[in-house]
């Protein structure tokens, strides 16, 4: 045991030391934070400039409302009436004392259409904004005159969709909630877990091929088993995944707390307390964590094994490709369930193990499966780690010490029985 | 204790349709040390590489200090295996403390040593510095630092000395010298026949994956005198053609007569006859290169033409 651990601590801190673990796992969010930040500056930096406009309302009923609208986007409205003098609005736009102004007329309350006085066209942005604005107000003034209320406005703004669950449910709205976040996190997990797995597993088949193409591995396996070896390699990356995912998680979670309430704070209809009663539990992370290492575990011996059977990158980036799809297949399949309806059969699917993680992790999320199915695809998935590091580590005991070309699919079966 | 450190019985090892070695049989004692010498691609890595289970021999058995090459047995070697091996980014000090712990040394011992050969071997600057900013010669001593820093009762070397400078070459012999005064027993391979006959008190040779020979280096040549001599004496050498030494030659001050021609007795009885004023005489042994040429029929430093043991 202690070898194994002289060879995890090796793996690892060789690891975590590099510059590419640092510029990952540190400055990745770091930069991300840095880029918020920069956001939230600006937008605070451009609140304090407010930009002053002025609005010539014609129409003498709705100027007020579109002013209201501008000023909640971040604009000094000034509204004046149809006396004043546009020839000394142009001066004071040309002198800078007013960016531009806008004028509505009666063409604004029939057709929507108002115009923009200034000396550059806004951008895109601007011109939306000012467009949803100033068009809101004039169907709001126009469905007033005809009398209809809010059923013809829902109407025009679009239906939507409201789930009636047939089965027993106590409260309708939170399980509906509960129910969509699953779907989130569960794919969103899927997704992560299968990134996880990809990149831990291929730092597993480099640590593996590297030892073997620097030959260092003669000298290192004539003082500890090829299954100690390995077991260290394996843990030596999970625990530096790990210490990447904590420090990512981490800095999530910051940014969430900082971002959080302003994100609030610029939704203010936004129900914060259904928000955080939907959000994943702590139960959610555990499961997480136990489907990826389990499945970390199953996909880095194959991963080993690979490495183990290569001599150059080259190679090993050819021999990678059924491992990877073992990883694509679950990834596809999960993506067809987003689109809606179940598939029953499905859920068997993915009690296969190289399947679980992407496939049962998300359904177990969701609720979709019983829990004894979720129970089951772990049991499955330990088996499988047996099983396959039984069958990776005695291709790597033998593919290790082994110069030349790719075996062929007798030779590896041979190795197996051979080791 | 057993007597024997490495026990080949029978040992046979194939690579397809090409025989790497055949029929092997070695014994190395303890406390000494043995050359395993023969042309590249005789089955020199091959046989070495059974030694340390490393490769399984298809017949015949390995024996390891006094028992099968398993795990505790083998950690009690240091072996340096042909084709070097390091982690390049790894730090000099840090390398050779992975390897001394993962052979069981506590991790301050472990550095202790590793200091105390860094200093040993000049390499004391570059222990902070990563492997592969070293030279290859650095490289390499620091790979042999690895090979004997837990202190093992058996060294395997396996072409220690290739591509080192004479210099670095002497320290290096100095070491396995000392060692072997230590009561370790050391085992390693070279096609160079002058270090073996340097360093060596038992040799064994291969070639084309047959041993040719083995035993004590001095019985061998002693055995594999041809009855050639060499005089040195004062004044002319009439009294050699007088005894019908026609053919003697004169080397480097020294008169050389071939084998077959007289005894030494006769040749001493003639010089005694003659009164003739000797300085050296000698029974010429012959070199370990002339030996093996005449065991193996081929030149020692003859290049590899089979294809090299590496693939099963």
């Amino acid at each position: 045991m202690r070898q194994v651990w002289v060879v995890l601590r090796r793996e690892y801190l060789e690891r975590v030391r590099t510059k590419g673990f640092i510029i990952g796992t540190i400055a990745l969010p770091l930069f991300m934070i840095g880029i918020m930040g920069l956001n939230i500056f600006i937008a605070v930096q451009a609140s304090d400039s407010d930009r002053e406009l002025a609005l010539v309302d014609f129409t003498a009923s709705i100027g007020e409302e579109v002013a209201g609208r501008l000023d909640g986007l971040g604009y000094d409205v000034e509204v004046m009436g149809p006396d004043v003098s546009l020839e000394e609005l142009d001066r004071q736009v040309i002198d800078d004392e007013l960016e531009a102004y806008l004028v509505l007329d009666d063409r604004t309350l029939s057709e929507g259409v108002f115009a923009y006085h200034g000396q550059d066209s806004p951008g895109i942005t601007r011109v939306a904004l000012f467009e949803s604005a100033v068009n809101d107000v004039a169907l709001e003034s126009y469905l007033a005159t005809i009398g209809t209320g809010e059923e013809l406005r829902s109407l025009i703004e679009g239906g939507r969709l409201e789930f009636e669950s047939v089965v027993e449910v106590e409260d309708q709205a939170e399980a509906e909630a509960a129910r969509m976040s699953g779907m989130a996190f569960g794919f969103g997990g899927a997704f992560f877990l299968y990134m996880a797995t990809l990149l831990y597993g291929a730092f597993v088949l480099r640590s593996v091929l590297d030892e073997k193409r620097n030959r260092v591995v003669e000298v290192v396996i004539s003082s500890v088993t090829p299954w100690r070896l390995l077991l260290g390699k394996v843990l030596g990356v999970g625990s530096m995944g790990l210490t990447q995912m904590g420090i990512w998680a981490a800095s999530a979670g910051i940014l969430l707390l900082v971002a959080a309430p302003m994100i609030a704070a610029q939704i203010p209809n936004a129900d914060l307390e259904l928000f955080t009663q939907v959000l994943p539990g702590p139960g959610a992370l555990v499961l997480l964590i136990v489907f990826f290492l389990l499945g970390y575990f199953l996909y880095a011996s194959l991963f080993a094994a690979v490495g183990a059977m290569c001599a150059t990158e080259e190679e090993a980036g050819h021999a990678q490709f059924p491992v990877i799809m073992l990883l694509i297949i679950p990834l596809i399949l999960q993506s067809a369930t987003l689109g809606g309806g179940t598939m029953p059969w499905m859920d068997w699917v993915a009690l296969f193990p190289f399947f679980s993680p992407i496939m049962m992790f998300p359904r177990a999320l969701q609720g979709a499966v019983p829990w004894w199915m979720t129970g089951l695809s772990l049991v499955f998935m330990a088996g499988a780690v047996v099983g396959t590091s039984w069958v990776a580590g005695r291709i790597y005991r033998v593919g290790i010490l082994m110069q030349g070309k790719r075996p062929t699919l007798r030779e590896l079966v041979r190795w197996v029985k051979e080791a | 204790m057993n007597e024997t450190a490495v026990r080949l019985s029978g040992v046979t090892k194939s690579f397809g349709a090409h025989t790497a070695v055949s029929d092997f049989d070695l014994d190395v004692p303890r406390g000494t040390i043995l050359g395993l010498l023969g042309p590249n691609g005789s089955g020199k890595t091959t046989t070495i590489r059974m030694i340390m289970a490393i490769l399984l021999p298809d017949a015949g058995s390995v024996e390891l200090l006094g028992g099968p090459p398993d795990m505790k047995r083998r950690g009690r070697v240091g072996y340096l295996p042909e084709e070097r091996g390091v982690y390049p980014k790894m730090k000099v000090i840090e390398q050779l403390v992975f390897l001394g712990e993962l052979r069981g040394l506590a991790r301050r011992d472990a550095e202790r040593r590793a200091a105390g050969w860094l200093d040993r071997l000049g390499l004391e600057d570059w222990a902070a510095k990563k492997v592969q900013d070293l030279s290859k010669g650095m490289q390499q001593k620091v790979q042999f630092i690895g090979t004997i820093l837990h202190d093992p009762d058996l060294l395997i070397l396996d072409e220690p000395f290739s591509g080192l400078d004479p210099i670095n070459q002497d320290v290096l012999e100095s070491i396995v010298r000392e060692e072997r005064e230590r009561g370790k027993t050391i085992l390693f391979s070279t096609h160079l026949m002058e270090q073996a006959e340097r360093l060596c008190e038992r040799v064994c040779m291969i070639s084309r994956s047959r041993k040719v020979l083995d035993g004590d280096l001095r019985e061998l040549k002693r055995r594999e005198r041809t009855g050639a001599m060499a005089v040195e004496f004062e004044g002319d050498p009439d009294w050699l053609y007088r005894a019908g030494l026609v053919d003697a030659e004169k080397v480097n001050g020294a008169w050389h007569i071939p084998p077959g021609r007289i005894s030494h007795h006769e040749l001493l009885g003639a010089a005694m006859r003659e009164g003739v004023n000797l300085r050296r005489f000698e029974l010429l042994e012959p070199r370990l290169h002339e030996i093996f040429v005449r065991h193996a029929g081929e030149e020692s430093t003859e290049p590899a033409l089979q294809p090299k043991g590496g693939a099963r």
